[in-house]
């Protein structure tokens, strides 16, 4: 040994090559990747950072327990269902069990992108007057519609995932007995949504603090769902779709007014189909095609979009959002014309999503003014204030990823939950059009048009963005924003999403009112206002435009980026 | 222990008088009777607050989210949750001008039945504004007391208008916590 070490030190040539070696490996090391503090101010953009993996959420326990997953060898799916359970847990008024979604999945080892389609369906036996004279639905058992979430969550873990259902469940089930301390989005959505809760839940539900709304702080926890959760597990989902779980649902639609039967449980299936597809310069998108609109008009819009000299109008100009929402109001007329279950109704996917269609409504468009209409529209105005839903975006070491949206409708649902099970129905009848005539009318066992828009962007051919929003009608508006925030204004995940957002849509063919978050500049708005937008000023950082979730995957930097956004409690894990 | 006892005796005599007067006003009536008719200015959810608050009271209350003049009959107290929703306004069909003068209609014939009208503010500091401010200014001046939510009033815009217009004023921590001094407004 001593020898040895005497032979290296009086050998110059080794010991040059050794210490060029040394220097070599000291540049080629892994670059440790430096952590910022998240800001004080959470609506500072600031972006979560991983190498191997991430998970990014409405709800920091959601989050940390899909990382947890990952990081005890559960794939990407493993990771995004035990977080959609933990969703359920800590932030029960977007989603849960009683809900629905869809589910973009990326299975690297295959380079396949499959769709899981899990939105509710109307109840067989539903009455076609269930409308109010304002084309409403009453908050009452008959806007509850099948419950999929369960069904679309252990479909995809089956045939997709590694791990059971215990193992999915544990996290969920801890954070219900636990508890957690309510934010402030939870308080005001749980004031907000007082009446309904009341009404249906009762005083004496978890869903309020002895009867009253929570404040900021208060423990929130749910022991009941926690019990629901043990015996799905126990007994298999069948327990929910057959068994006693089944039974309660039933009971609880029925005796607030619903007609959900339990042949309607028993006969739920998820489905699962191939993505829609669309390219945006040197981009590839894939979302879902129909019954949700999203992934059909972020194509469109894209398209739209890509006739314009975006980068040179620069974020926040007035000529950019001008354009983008005269286009907004061209997709809102062929929303309402075409889109609805596509079981029911025929949608020209190809024809919304062509480049031609897009340059035809391109050539309409006048740079200096609105238009009076906005052909084929006839959208009813229901376009909701509550930015409900949820998000989830999950990628493993393997690449493996999914980008998933779930929903349970309106904040806090129905309001309604069954005795003793700690989960709230959904309320997605809502989402139904009351106009007989429209593709999106109420028939049984069809599925309401969703908005929804989980999505999966390629560079080239490899993954570099996963994203996905809540916010209603305003999903597909929001996460355009976002990817041109991204592709052409060159902000990071995090930028992209906490930048200034705005919105608009056509009613029966009229322009109606751009909102835009407060932080628009004076003459900006001026500027909206006199190429003939009437404008709606909302808050500087407001929910009704969504809470987007984003990871961004930079393979040549080896890094991943994670964004979520501060209009609710998003939240970033990275590994 | 002599001199403790006069010492004692001593501060009694001193502060009598205070006491006295403090238990008096203990004593005096509470300011409002039963029935009451609840309803807000606003069209926020905190009248249903209000609504389960009166009842876990005990109280004999009517509801009413657009209350009238006519609703007054028989009605002894006036409960006015004070907080502008855009959403409520928006559900009830009525922007702000109409719900203003809706309730003003209301408020004066009060007035004029010498009714006396107690005004919440539950909502917090998420239940302030422009639009619930205009209202807390145009229709707390008829109070006769208000009970406010704390975080409603941390810049004291709302004790400003009490102590202007000398409204006893109870600041509590929680929504829930209304049940005592709402209790004790009508015993």
């Amino acid at each position: 040994m001593r020898k040895k070490k005497v032979l290296f030190i009086n050998n110059p040539i080794l010991s040059l090559i050794t210490s060029l070696l040394l220097v070599f490996s000291f540049y080629c090391r892994p670059k440790e990747i430096k952590i910022l503090e998240p800001p004080s101010d959470r609506h500072q953009p600031y972006n979560f950072v991983g190498q191997k993996g991430m998970v990014v959420a409405a709800h920091h326990l959601a989050a940390k327990a899909g990382l947890e997953m990952l990081k005890i060898g559960g794939n990407a799916i493993d990771a995004a269902v035990t977080t959609a359970f933990a969703l359920n847990a800590s932030e029960p008024f977007a989603s849960g069990i009683a809900g629905g979604g869809f589910m973009v999945i990326y299975v690297a080892s295959e380079k396949r992108i499959t769709v899981v389609d899990f939105r509710e369906k109307a109840p067989q036996e539903i009455p076609k007057e269930i409308f109010n004279d304002e084309g409403k639905i009453e908050p009452n058992g008959l806007a509850v519609a099948v419950p999929s979430a369960l069904a679309g969550w252990i479909y995809s873990l089956k045939k997709y995932g590694t791990k059971n259902l215990a193992d999915v469940t544990q996290e969920a089930i801890k954070i219900a007995e636990n508890g957690f301390n309510v934010s402030q989005t939870f308080s005001r959505i749980n004031k907000d949504q007082y009446e309904k809760i009341i009404t249906n839940a009762g005083e004496e539900t978890c869903y309020l603090n002895k009867g009253f709304p929570y404040e900021p702080g208060d423990l929130f926890r749910n022991p009941e769902l926690a019990r629901t959760l043990k015996l799905i597990v126990s007994k298999g989902i069948d327990e929910f779709y057959k068994g006693e779980l089944a039974k309660k649902i039933v009971k609880a639609v029925k005796e607030k007014g619903g007609v959900m039967s339990l042949k309607d449980l028993a006969l739920y299936k998820p489905v699962e189909h191939p993505p829609l597809k669309g390219n945006y310069k040197d981009y590839t998108l894939f979302s879902i095609p129909p019954p949700s609109s999203g992934g059909v008009h972020i194509i469109q819009l894209l398209n739209i979009i890509e006739n314009w000299p975006v980068k040179k109008w620069g974020p926040n100009s007035p000529a950019y959002i001008h354009h983008l929402c005269e286009a907004l109001r061209f997709v809102f007329a062929d929303r309402s014309r075409y889109l609805g279950d596509p079981n029911f109704t025929e949608v020209p996917i190809e024809k919304l999503i062509s480049k031609k269609h897009a340059k035809q409504i391109v050539s309409q468009i006048k740079p200096d003014s609105t238009l009076d209409f906005y052909p084929f529209g006839k959208f009813e105005d229901k376009v909701e204030e509550s930015g409900n839903t949820s998000h989830i975006c999950v990628i493993d070491e393997q690449g493996n990823i999914v980008s998933l949206t779930h929903s349970i409708n309106h904040f806090f649902g129905s309001g309604i939950v069954p005795e003793n099970t700690g989960f709230l129905l959904n309320n997605i009848m809502y989402d139904f059009s009351s106009d007989l005539n429209s593709p999106n009318a109420l028939r049984p066992y069809s599925r309401p048009l969703s908005s929804m828009s989980p999505l999966i962007m390629f560079k080239k051919d490899k993954p570099y963005l996963i994203l996905g929003s809540p916010g209603g009608t305003r999903i597909f508006s929001s996460l355009t924003q976002i990817i041109i925030n991204i592709i052409d204004f060159d902000m990071s995940i995090d930028e992209a999403i906490e930048a200034p957002r705005f919105f608009t849509y056509s009613s029966q063919g009229k322009p109606r009112s751009v909102s835009l978050e407060s932080r628009f500049s004076e003459k900006t708005i001026e500027a909206l206002k006199n190429l003939g937008h009437s404008v709606r000023i909302r808050e500087a950082f407001d929910k009704y435009f969504g809470g987007a979730q984003g990871i961004l995957i930079l393979k040549d930097k080896k890094v991943i980026l994670g964004g979520a956004d501060s209009r609710r409690d998003g939240h970033g894990e990275g590994y | 222990m002599k001199k403790i006892t006069l010492a004692t005796l001593f501060l009694i005599v001193l502060f009598s008088p205070v006491i006295l007067a403090q238990d008096g006003e203990e004593s005096a009536p509470p300011p409002f009777e039963q029935p009451l008719l609840i309803t807000s200015a606003g069209q926020n959810a905190e009248i249903l607050m209000a609504s389960v608050l009166a009842k876990r009271a005990g109280l004999d209350s009517k509801l009413s989210k657009i209350a009238s003049p006519k609703d007054l009959e028989n009605m002894k107290t006036v409960v006015l949750v004070l907080g502008a929703s855009s959403k409520g306004l928006g559900a009830a069909g009525l922007d702000l001008a109409k719900e203003k003068e809706r309730v003003n209609l209301l408020v004066e014939e009060a007035q004029k039945k010498n009714i006396p009208l107690l005004c919440l503010h539950l909502g917090g500091e998420a239940r302030r504004g422009p639009l619930s401010d205009e209202l807390i200014s145009a229709f707390l001046p008829f109070a006769k007391m208000a009970i406010v939510v704390k975080s409603g009033n941390k810049d004291g815009f709302i004790s400003g208008i009490c102590e202007k217009y000398n409204i006893a004023i109870v600041e509590i921590e929680k929504t829930a916590d209304v049940l005592t001094p709402l209790k004790e407004a009508f015993k």
